[in-house]
């Protein structure tokens, strides 16, 4: 077995390229799944019967099919189905919106209701609003259980965009087989990518517990 | 206006009947005890007054405000009637001081500075000024509820309600909390107290309401009560509670 690792500082310039775009796919997608994972687990947690049905629908049809075939059918179905045409990049910042928002909702849900009565109701006994209750006790202490949970969520939809490889999109998995076509060096290459993605879910896990250990109550 | 009134509140979770027709008055300046069994309906009683549970039929005045009546604002009978709970139910996100000071903040609408302005004496007065910047988690029973007591005081409430507020707290750290809730009562605060504390009743209370099964079984001054039980009930719980 012979090794070149003369292609490794060739590829970096289109692998970095990848692993930027990949962090643009997963950042952007994870704070618009947070809202709407925000909104779905509130709407489960506290909503009304048709509220909550919604939330729900939205979350099983989410968990309940893969990822690659949801980013297939916002970037080839819906411009046949809604006339609705989104590039690559849009259908894949897409894509993690509604998976990880999914996700997401649910763990909001189990944060929300495992704040205890008690808190609640000294809040209420204060004749403070719904809202400020909201905002002020439970969503604080909700935020405290919510993080680790959430953690584990922004690695996985992080290496969930290799997946949209399928959808053409320049991510790092998608440049990795680039490369790997002209360069045909196979270990070399992938063994790159892969220290790529350790490093960016290494620095979103180190990140993490840097919060956490910040929220030092609960 | 009476400062509470319950006209024939009943009030059930689901078949279970836990209040009975309760028909009886608070006036401005009494500080009732109300006292009984576990299950007897004490503390469902103390928390329909502020509306934490919803009364099944009749009505319920506070300061003239009927809480069964759609209408009627409860946030601002909250406002009036300050709560003190058995598990303290500090914010745990917050410090002592932010405790106190939340209230006023949010309810009287006044600035962090104001607030903490009327929070700070207020947390003197409960001995605990400096434990101000501790939290929750570091504070002993005992200091918890003096600065839940100073909490729910800080909104300047008309009446005070304690829900067994020494239960959860181990012998020797009672002592602290009941030297505060006599000095509430010295300022003159209404208070309707679930305990069972009965020598503290006897000591400070204007009135006693022992409660047996859902309904009031006897009304009347704690000492008079206490010195000569009018019924075997009332006798046997005094047994069984020392």
């Amino acid at each position: 077995m012979q090794f070149d690792f003369s292609v490794i500082p060739q590829a970096l310039p289109e692998l970095f390229a990848g692993a930027r775009l990949t962090l643009y796919i997963t950042v952007v997608g994870l704070l618009g799944g947070f809202a709407i994972g925000v909104v779905a687990g509130t709407a489960r947690a506290y909503g009304n019967r048709a509220v909550n049905a919604i939330a729900m629908a939205y979350i099983e049809l989410i968990r309940g099919t893969p990822i690659v075939v949801q980013v297939m059918f916002i970037y080839f179905a819906m411009p046949i189905l809604l006339d609705v045409r989104l590039d690559a990049l849009t259908s894949a910042v897409s894509a993690i919106v509604i998976n990880a928002g999914a996700y997401i909702a649910e763990i909001v849900r189990g944060a929300l209701l495992s704040i205890s009565r008690g808190y609640i109701e000294a809040g209420k006994a204060l004749g403070i609003t719904r809202w400020q209750l909201f905002r002020d006790i439970i969503g604080p202490l909700a935020f405290r259980r919510l993080v680790p949970p959430l953690g584990n969520q922004c690695i996985i939809s992080l290496k969930d965009t290799s997946l949209f490889i399928v959808i053409g999109v320049a991510e790092l998995t998608r440049q990795g087989q680039e490369v790997m076509a002209s360069t045909f060096r196979a270990v070399e290459i992938w063994s790159t990518v892969a220290v790529l993605y350790l490093a960016m879910t290494l620095t979103m896990t180190l990140a993490l517990r840097l919060i956490e250990k910040r929220m030092k109550i609960l | 206006m009476s400062m509470v009134e319950f006209d024939n509140v009943t009030k059930a979770f689901g078949d279970l009947v836990v209040l009975h027709e309760l028909d009886f008055a608070v006036e401005r300046g009494e500080v009732v005890f109300v006292v009984g069994p576990s299950g007897s309906g004490k503390s469902t009683l103390l928390r329909c007054i502020n509306a934490l549970e919803p009364i099944t039929d009749g009505a319920l005045f506070v300061e003239g405000r009927n809480v069964a009546d759609p209408r009627t604002n409860i946030r601002e009978i909250r406002r009036e009637a300050g709560m003190v709970f058995q598990q303290f139910n500090l914010f745990p996100h917050m410090s002592a001081l932010g405790n106190v000071a939340y209230g006023v903040r949010r309810v009287r609408g006044k600035s962090r500075r104001e607030a903490e302005a009327i929070a700070m004496p207020l947390l003197e007065k409960v001995g605990m000024a400096d434990r101000a910047d501790h939290y929750p988690d570091e504070l002993s029973g005992g200091q918890a509820q003096r600065v839940a007591i100073a909490r729910a005081l800080a909104v300047n409430p008309d009446l005070m309600l304690f829900d067994e507020p020494t239960s959860a707290l181990d012998p020797e750290l009672r002592y602290e909390v009941l030297r505060v809730m006599r000095d509430v009562v010295e300022a003159g605060m209404t208070m309707i107290v679930v305990t069972h504390e009965m020598s503290f009743a006897r000591e400070v209370g204007t009135r006693l309401l022992f409660m047996d099964e859902g309904r009031i079984a006897l009304d009347g001054d704690p000492r008079e009560l206490m010195a000569a039980p009018p019924n075997q009930r009332f006798a046997d719980f005094l047994v069984h509670i020392q």
